[in-house]
């Protein structure tokens, strides 16, 4: 690499780095205890029962979920991945945002209510928010996919400068003698270039995931638009199927599978006219894709099934990769670590680039005093 | 200090542990049971010891010659 060529990779790595280091250590550390949300969040008692196979109904979960509060809907349901519970979120209407839902939760073996926090409040629903959107919505969240991007950028430059770097150096060599900037050099480059791969990995699959909002919005006017439209010649009305009725067809049409949510009619992810279900396998991959299924809302008979699109399920498989959620606690705490020591490589970054500019000030100063360490 | 390390030497370790790091993270995707979650437990440990080895070795005092 020639000297100009180094000269800009060096520039792009300052520049990537310290436009987006804040957002990547807030990103890192709220992203810490979200790794862990499974075993931080709410984790209701679970009452043991003879039959675990037994569902009770659904209709009357809803009927005691409506009733405590009058003149409001049920947009979704959401099951439970791990534990044998349906959350039930009332809103003001259909198309309320989820963060004014307020939820009750129910067992599907025996029907009682739980006593769960509500999901939308709390340190982890915080730590949430400032992860995915700075609750900023939609907007937030992609400047957040934008500073991904840069870190991307400050990742890959980061690499190639590695190269001239170790060089001079054997793998694993830290100069302690001579002074704390080169200690700290060297525990920069080294601990990047160990971690490369998952920090890579967890930080394109976080900027695939900030695109679910629009991935969402182009799944709802192609796809569930085109799939509700196989049954456009019947009779349209306002009679409800029981909700118990479009269960179980769904789960006789796609056997093999669990419903994990269910929109109703009128809701965004359903039509007005129709329920929508969303389906996963039991795999830890096919447990991460959805496949959706329409349901007419007046006879509560399946009108269509279809795998989601090729960008939907690219979202869908980036998700496992970036929560670390996919293989037990020891893969967590490994999660957790490799994301303390992505905090260390941020700090140490930062603190390089501080050392490095006060010394160009005090070179400027008082040319011909700084000692041939401080310059790289 | 070993000057002047060929592009091989330089790039060896470094792609070793990225490529131990892919098969950790796709292992523990591929299945949950049998040998796949232990794998990937193992491989992805291999950076995380890495570097907390290095960490620790960088942070102590220089050695007295």
């Amino acid at each position: 690499m020639t000297a100009r060529q180094l000269r800009w990779w060096s520039w792009i790595h300052k520049w990537s780095s310290l436009i987006c280091t804040i957002f990547a250590l807030l990103l890192c550390l709220t992203g810490l205890p979200l790794i862990f949300h499974e075993e931080l969040g709410p984790n209701p008692a679970i009452d043991e029962v003879a039959e675990p196979g037994v569902r009770a109904s659904v209709d009357k979960m809803i009927a005691e979920a409506l009733a405590e509060r009058p003149g409001e809907v049920v947009p979704y349901l959401f099951y439970d991945r791990d534990k044998p519970m349906v959350k039930v979120p009332r809103a003001a209407s259909m198309t309320s945002a989820p963060d004014t839902f307020f939820y009750k939760v129910f067992d599907i073996r025996t029907g009682k209510a739980l006593s769960v926090d509500q999901p939308n409040e709390g340190f982890l629903y915080i730590m949430l928010r400032l992860h995915t959107d700075l609750f900023a919505g939609i907007k937030g969240m992609l400047f957040l996919g934008g500073m991904g991007l840069l870190l991307t950028l400050s990742i890959v430059s980061g690499m190639v400068l590695y190269g001239p770097f170790a060089r001079r150096l054997r793998f694993g060599e830290i100069r302690k003698r001579h002074s704390n900037r080169l200690r700290w050099l060297d525990l920069h480059n080294l601990l990047g270039i160990i971690t490369l791969a998952w920090f890579g990995v967890v930080m394109l699959t976080g900027v695939i995931n900030t695109l679910a909002g629009p991935i969402e919005l182009m799944w709802q006017s192609n796809q569930l638009l085109e799939m509700a439209a196989q049954n456009r010649g019947q009779a349209q009305s306002d009679r409800r199927a029981p909700v118990d009725l479009v269960l179980a067809n769904v789960r006789a049409a796609v056997p093999g599978m669990t419903v994990t949510t269910l929109a109703f009619p009128g809701s965004p992810f359903s039509t007005p006219t129709h329920y929508a279900a969303f389906l996963t396998g039991d795999t830890p991959l096919t447990s991460r894709i959805l496949k959706p299924a329409i349901i007419d809302a007046a006879s509560g008979e399946v009108v269509a099934v279809r795998d989601m699109p090729w960008y939907a399920t690219a979202l869908f498989v980036s998700q496992p990769l970036h929560f670390g959620d996919y293989g037990g606690l020891p893969l967590k705490i490994i999660w957790a670590m490799l994301d303390i020591v992505t905090i260390i490589i941020l700090i140490s970054g930062l603190y390089l680039w501080l050392v490095k500019w006060r010394s160009g000030r005090v070179r400027r100063e008082a040319p011909g005093t700084i000692s041939a360490e401080a310059a790289r | 200090m070993s000057m002047g390390r060929t592009r091989r030497t330089v790039w060896a370790i470094p792609t070793l542990l990225a490529l131990v790091t892919l098969c950790g993270l796709l292992a523990a995707l591929a299945g949950e049971g049998g040998i796949w979650w232990p794998l990937s437990w193992a491989a992805l440990a291999v950076p995380c010891a890495c570097s907390a080895y290095y960490l620790v070795r960088g942070l102590l005092p220089p050695e007295r010659p």
